[in-house]
């Protein structure tokens, strides 16, 4: 159960959070989430990070009421998911979000303005700023069938924001978008979050999870793996280490000859010493000692691999 | 109740903007027009060939168009994802399904109301306006069009629209033969099927209670009381069968 906050302060609070899929003739068990808990804080901006079918949709699908949890217990700003009002201070864009396409995206924003019980002209005033913002301003009275992928993304963003919510719930928002959107869509992230707005967003982009989020979430097969901010989760470990030496003999390992310089690779870090002592014995000088610190992407590869088994095992209990 | 009334209002938008209802719209009115090409051509009572082409085809396309939007209704939201936005805003699962059912009611009335306006016309051209159990009785179809697409609402919360039209046909043929499984179960000698008859007609329902189709063709006077029978019976029947279908759609997993 998270500790450092109460599930009534919280913007996301999940207790052991469980979804078993059942699917097939003989309706076989998979598991989809496995005892998921969680806790994001307002005004943080939180990254959830996982390979495909990690669970990460699965857990976006549960908070917006959409799938049903098996067991554990989840709830928005302190109020149950079995209450719909729960979901009335958060903006939701799904990934690949489609639209109805018989409307316009102006139709379509008052219609989801309607929903939240927004008066017209306050609604008709906030559309036309998000269209604005989202560059999609020109369109605003093109019917959605004609819009391409991008701009369908756009439109799902104003969506997701027309009602200016304390917590955005965001699944894999740059997918399939090209640079000036991705670059869009991490503006608005940084600018919700600077309005002390909570950001909860998935992503395969780990780039973007650690430039914009405030805390990580890794899940792999269904559990979660760790939580932090990103040093936290990477730590100060060296994965390697490039060395450049000059004037050395044969050396081991991944060898780069450039400009009358020599640079080892991808030297372990305990075996940096000994290489350093190896080429000054042999007359070289050492121009430069690099070390290249572990990436998200790694820690997610260990905890992938570190999974495997633990995979093979569930599937096996489940069988 | 806001958000129930803009999601009818979306579902009837989503309907008028739909070009396959003008066609059948277009075709209906095409046959209730080719009725008097027929009145040529028939011996005897030639103005009740009108009548009874036309009201039967404002009954059958009325039908057509029920099942086709009715089967749908609930499927092509969660196979085009369109619910993800909608469920995912502060609105109970019933709320969302009962004002599609709305909007699709409204656009079944509008499409009997269209329909009736072209017989209605045609039969003032023909100085034969048609009397008020003409109405009374299109008022009835849209209540046994009401309980067919909610059966039909039902079957699309779990299933795909072929299975959902199978599943809606039978229960569309089975609905107008109700009075055929009352009178072959009471000439049947065994006491059992006696009783099976006798259980499947009150369970399954029975639309030639909402039929007044003969009465008006023949323009026979209003029968007040079979009217209120009947609305109570349709009203009811189809409220259980939401009933049924909210109780599928709360539990089931959006894919």
């Amino acid at each position: 159960m998270p500790t450092s906050s109460t599930r009534q302060d919280s913007a996301i609070w999940t207790e052991s959070l469980t979804k078993i899929y059942r699917s097939g003739f003989w309706m076989r068990p998979h598991v989809g989430l496995s005892e998921l808990t969680l806790a994001v804080q307002p005004g943080e901006v939180f990254g959830f990070v996982g390979p495909n079918g990690a669970g990460k949709t699965t857990t976006i699908k549960i908070l917006m009421g959409l799938h049903r949890a098996t067991s554990g217990a989840a709830y928005l700003f302190g109020q149950p998911l079995s209450d719909p009002r729960s979901r009335a201070r958060v903006g939701f864009l799904p990934e690949r979000p489609y639209f109805y396409e018989h409307l316009t995206a102006r139709e379509l924003l008052r219609f989801f303005a309607q929903l939240h019980d927004i008066p017209r002209p306050d609604a008709d005033r906030r559309i036309g700023a998000l269209l604005e913002r989202v560059e999609l301003g020109r369109f605003a009275d093109v019917q959605l069938r004609s819009y391409s992928k991008g701009m369908l993304q756009r439109a799902g963003l104003c969506q997701a924001l027309l009602h200016d919510p304390d917590l955005l719930i965001l699944d894999e928002p740059m997918s399939g978008l090209d640079p000036l959107g991705r670059a869009l869509v991490r503006d608005i992230i940084v600018e919700e979050a600077r309005r002390g707005r909570t950001v909860f967003f998935s992503s395969h982009i780990l780039h973007d999870i650690e430039t914009l989020s405030d805390r990580v979430a890794i899940i792999v097969t269904g559990k979660l793996r760790g939580t932090g901010t990103v040093r936290e989760l990477i730590g100060d470990r060296i994965r390697h280490v490039d060395c450049t030496l000059q004037g050395a003999g044969s050396l081991p390992g991944q060898l780069v000859r450039e400009d009358g310089a020599l640079q080892v690779r991808r030297v372990a870090p305990e075996a940096v010493d000994a290489l350093l002592d190896q080429a000054r014995a042999q007359g070289g000088r050492v121009l430069e000692v690099v070390p290249i610190r572990e990436t998200l992407e790694d820690v997610l590869l260990d905890e992938v691999e570190r999974a495997r088994p633990a995979r093979r095992d569930a599937l096996e209990v489940l069988a | 109740m806001r958000s129930l009334l803009a999601i009818a209002a979306n579902t009837l938008r989503h309907a008028v903007r739909d070009r396959v209802l003008y066609s059948i719209l277009f075709f209906a009115a095409g046959v209730i027009l080719l009725s008097l090409a027929l009145k040529d051509v028939t011996i005897g009572d030639q103005d009740k060939v009108v009548r009874s082409i036309g009201q039967s085809a404002i009954a059958g396309f009325g039908s057509i168009i029920a099942m086709f939007l009715g089967v749908s209704l609930v499927w092509t939201e969660l196979e085009k994802r369109t619910v993800y936005t909608v469920l995912s805003r502060p609105l109970a699962r019933r709320t969302f399904l009962l004002g599609k059912y709305l909007g699709l009611v409204a656009t079944l009335a509008l499409q009997i109301g269209i329909m009736l306006t072209v017989y209605a016309a045609l039969m003032t051209v023909q100085q034969q306006p048609p009397p008020a159990i003409v109405y009374v009785s299109n008022g009835l179809l849209l209540v046994e069009l009401m309980l067919l697409t909610a059966f039909a609402t039902l079957f699309s919360t779990y299933s795909a629209p072929t299975t959902a039209s199978a599943f809606t046909l039978s229960v569309f043929v089975i609905g107008h033969l109700a009075d055929d499984i009352w009178l072959y179960g009471s000439r049947a000698e065994s006491p059992a099927v006696q009783e099976m008859a006798r259980a499947l007609y009150w369970v399954l329902p029975n639309f030639e209670i909402l039929n007044l189709r003969d009465l008006a063709i023949h323009e026979k006077p209003i029968p007040w009381d079979r009217v209120l029978t009947a609305l109570t019976y349709g009203l009811s029947y189809t409220a259980v069968v939401l009933g049924a279908a909210v109780a599928v759609f709360e539990r089931r997993d959006l894919k």
